[in-house]
């Protein structure tokens, strides 16, 4: 299931909420309407929070997690630390990271198996994400981007990319991470993926202004469809030629 | 490629017309009264701004003309063969040719006539002139009679053209007078073609959309072409020779067997042979149409073998069908799907040839990985989902027994009133624990840099290895009788001192090892946590929280860290401290100790300007 969503008239949800499936951060609002959203679907189940990272509301920007840990940057305050720590379950590492590139959702991008990471990233800060998040980690950009988590987002069932990218990148990711990748957008036409989606296994949730394409396609590629029981696989292939004739 | 707009051609205006518009805005738009008394500039002016004024207008209306009629050579070769069939190419462009010699002519005359009046040196003169100049231009205009004539007609008929797209998904349909084809168009659109039973009822191209695939198709309907010389080919049959040469296609080329057409079948297939060349490398269908009459039966063998001699040679589909009837729908869709799928298979294979296709199959190209790992969903979502689907439509019709925080913030007084609760989803061990009150600086120190998740593991296991080898000593001891105790004392002191040293070089070991380093500058740092005493590590009444007790952070350089904070490496670190040691030592230098442009100065103490002068009513602005 693949919602639509808006934090106070803004489409970029995946800046505003961090959504892994151990646990999920949401940005605190003048009012709780956008946090109701992820508490009315995923607090039966998993710890739905509100946190805010150095002041910011930005969190889905600034932090960077998967079921197994959680990353923030080393401008999170003491207090804000000790919220996160005392919400989230003991199986949940909290680290806070000592990194130049502060925005850690901009530049780490993770499943619960492998995390793509930004070049620049320090050594000592990947082999921190490698071993918290439990993860391997891949140095990449995407479509001459090094903003690996800004123009991606990928849950362990599959990933959508930056719409630039090549056939040829997108296998070898796809190969890299073990999960189906394609490209596409969000927020009509929006190729920052990473700030218009956040997604786990189960559930996603993506900009207000998303067509209904681009979340059909978001639903397909992180199979959030399975509630209706039946899968629709077929669709692809017998759109691909009128797609092509139409478009290219 | 132009896309000439055919239907947004305005209209011509006959020649007649045309001046009277032109004459009658001249009058309107430019000033009227004149006097002879007035100065001789004046009056020039006066009239030249007539006559430049009506030339502009000629000027604008004809341009209209040639700006809004296609080019020939421009325009798609469909449409320009189109109109060297309709409306002959010579008599076209001759017309529009004249119209814009006419245009150059005009304004030829006007700048002659122009000059003219700087020397007229009266008002009749500079009348006489301007009146000529009109008349000359007004004489052009209706020499132009039959040309506007001919424009305007072309201009009606080109506007009742169908609006066809040479560029876009087209099936074309072909083939003898009275074989079935407008009927076919008919039956596969809503386009509602005049369907006659004798021959040329269809006198120009129709044309018909559908939908198949989740695309847009034109079908074309053509007239019927007769089996002759293209020569000796009327207006009608070129129509579809011309949309047969130009639009790429798919071409359903229709065939009577029954030759209820009047046609014979050996004339229909030599027509298909005489078209072959039109055909092209387009995906083509012959169909052999109204099946229902039987000719099926009836028609001889030799025939049969000769219509798919024909098909074979030209690598055309061989289909059935019959058009009218309702009965036979079956087979007009399959030669229609036949058809698409065909022409789509042609078009898809040359987009991805091109270079600019890659942009789209990108986006088409589902990448999967030679094999995926397992998603991680709580057993409680796969329970929540099984139930959902137990229960059907009806879990639709009940509400979320959650109460959600929106609900109880419009219960509590709307969003800025209500405020949530966080720590009541604290997970702790103790849920009591959850509203405990955490001081955050005691002593002015930060709490939270002296937290230390494991130093109460760590200092038993000091303790149990400090025993152990206590114990082991005095076993030894107990063996070794003789030794003096001071010896004794000796060996246990050394034994102490080791474990001392020990623990301290593990302390710095986990100081230096650690990520995150927030501890009080050196001068605090002296004083360690254990110096302080128990006391004062826990204040009264205040519980030492569980995410404190967890947080693996022992207290560590801060203060080196904030130095090196935002530089590369240690080098550039420490040039960066030399140098401002150096700035720093030279702003002191300079000034002996004294004064830095840090500190306060005034430099006059008691301005004059403030306290001298008198201080009566009115003397000064200010004090």
């Amino acid at each position: 299931m693949a919602l639509r969503a808006q934090f106070e008239n803004s489409n970029e949800v995946g800046c505003f909420a961090r959504l892994t499936n151990a646990y999920c951060l949401v940005a605190v609002g003048g009012s709780e309407a956008f946090y109701s959203l992820f508490e009315a679907e995923l607090a039966d189940h998993i710890p739905v929070i509100h946190a805010s990272i150095a002041g910011c509301r930005i969190v889905g920007r600034l932090c960077v997690g998967n079921k197994n840990g959680l990353l923030v940057p080393n401008t999170t305050t003491d207090q804000e630390l000790q919220h996160i720590r005392n919400s989230l379950p003991d199986a949940v590492a909290v680290q806070r990271l000592e990194e130049r590139l502060s925005a850690l959702g901009n530049c780490v991008a993770c499943n619960d198996y492998a995390a793509l990471v930004h070049p620049d990233l320090d050594r000592e800060t990947e082999e921190i994400v490698a071993d918290v998040l439990q993860v391997e980690t891949f140095r990449q950009t995407l479509a001459g981007e090094a903003l690996v988590g800004s123009y991606c987002y990928f849950t362990n069932q599959g990933g959508l990319i930056h719409p630039m990218s090549r056939i040829e990148d997108l296998d070898e990711l796809s190969g890299l991470l073990q999960v189906p990748l394609v490209a596409g957008t969000v927020n009509r036409g929006s190729e920052v993926i990473g700030a218009g989606v956040v997604a786990n296994d189960w559930i996603g949730y993506c900009g207000f202004n998303t067509t209904s394409t681009e979340l059909s396609v978001m639903e397909s590629i992180f199979k959030l469809r399975s509630w209706d029981g039946a899968q629709r696989d077929g669709d692809q292939d017998d759109l691909r030629t009128s797609l092509i004739d139409t478009l290219a | 490629m132009v896309v000439a707009n055919l239907k947004a051609i305005q209209r011509v205006p006959e020649a007649a017309d045309l001046l009277d518009i032109v004459l009658s805005q001249t009058q309107r738009k430019t000033p009227t009264v004149v006097h002879k008394g007035y100065p001789i500039q004046r009056i020039r002016a006066f009239y030249m701004r007539k006559v430049r004024y009506a030339q502009s207008t000629f000027h604008e209306r004809l341009s209209r003309i040639l700006s809004d009629f296609p080019v020939v050579d421009d325009v798609h070769p469909f449409y320009g063969d189109l109109i060297n069939v309709l409306y002959d190419r010579d008599h076209y462009k001759l017309a529009l040719g004249q119209v814009h010699r006419a245009r150059s002519l005009m304004d030829a005359v006007a700048r002659d006539y122009v000059r003219l009046l700087k020397y007229a040196d009266s008002l009749y003169r500079a009348k006489s002139l301007k009146r000529a100049a009109l008349g000359r231009m007004g004489t052009m205009a209706k020499r132009l009679a039959p040309c506007l004539a001919y424009l305007e007609q072309v201009r009606q008929h080109m506007a009742r053209l169908p609006s066809i797209d040479p560029n876009t998904r087209t099936l074309l349909v072909a083939g003898a007078p009275n074989v079935g084809k407008s009927s076919f168009l008919n039956s596969v659109t809503r386009a509602d073609v005049d369907v006659q039973p004798y021959a040329f009822t269809t006198q120009s191209l129709f044309v018909g959309h559908m939908d198949y695939h989740y695309l847009r198709w034109q079908v074309i309907d053509t007239p019927g072409v007769l089996d002759r010389e293209l020569e000796q080919r009327n207006t009608i049959e070129m129509q579809a020779i011309t949309a047969l040469a130009h639009l790429r296609a798919a071409v359903l080329f229709f065939v009577d067997p029954s030759e209820q057409c009047g046609y014979p079948m050996a004339q229909q297939l030599r027509l298909f042979h005489s078209l072959r060349p039109l055909f092209g490398d387009k995906p083509l269908l012959l169909v052999c149409n109204k099946v229902d009459l039987g000719w099926e039966h009836t028609l001889d063998a030799e025939t049969w073998r000769a219509v798919e001699a024909a098909a074979a040679d030209t690598g055309a589909e061989l289909m059935k069908m019959s058009a009218t009837g309702d009965a036979d729908r079956e087979s007009v869709y399959a030669v229609r799907n036949r058809a698409c799928e065909r022409l789509l298979e042609v078009r898809v294979s040359q987009r991805m040839t091109q270079r600019r296709s890659d942009a789209v199959l990108n986006r088409l190209h589902v990448a999967m990985p030679p094999q995926t790992r397992p998603p991680v969903i709580p057993e409680s979502v796969w329970a929540a989902r099984q139930a959902q689907r137990e229960a059907g439509a009806a879990a639709a019709a009940v509400p979320p027994p959650r109460l959600t925080e929106k609900q109880r913030e419009e219960q509590m007084g709307g969003a800025g009133v209500y405020s949530m609760d966080w720590r009541k989803l604290y997970d702790l061990r103790e849920s009591e624990w959850r509203y405990d009150i955490m001081p955050e600086v005691v002593d002015g120190k930060n709490l939270a840099d002296y937290v230390d998740a494991d130093i109460l593991e760590r200092l038993d296991a000091l303790e149990r290895d400090e025993e152990a080898r206590l114990a082991a000593l005095e076993a030894r001891e107990g063996m070794e009788t003789e030794e003096g105790e001071e010896e004794q004392r000796r060996a246990r002191a050394i034994v102490r001192a080791a474990t001392e040293r020990r623990i301290l070089r593990q302390r710095r070991a986990a100081r230096e090892r650690s990520q995150n380093p927030s501890v009080p500058p050196a001068r605090l740092r002296s004083r360690s946590v254990s110096s302080r005493g128990p006391a004062r590590r826990h204040p009264p009444g205040v519980g030492v929280p569980r995410s404190l007790q967890t947080a693996s952070r022992p207290p560590t350089a801060a203060v080196a860290l904030r130095q090196v904070h935002g530089v590369r490496d240690m080098k550039q670190a420490a040039k960066a401290r030399r140098l401002f040691e150096q700035s720093r030592r030279k702003a002191f230098a300079s000034r002996e100790h004294r004064q830095g442009e840090w500190d306060r100065f005034i430099a006059v103490k008691k301005p004059k300007h403030l306290y001298a002068g008198k201080m009566s009513l009115g003397t000064r602005h200010h004090r």
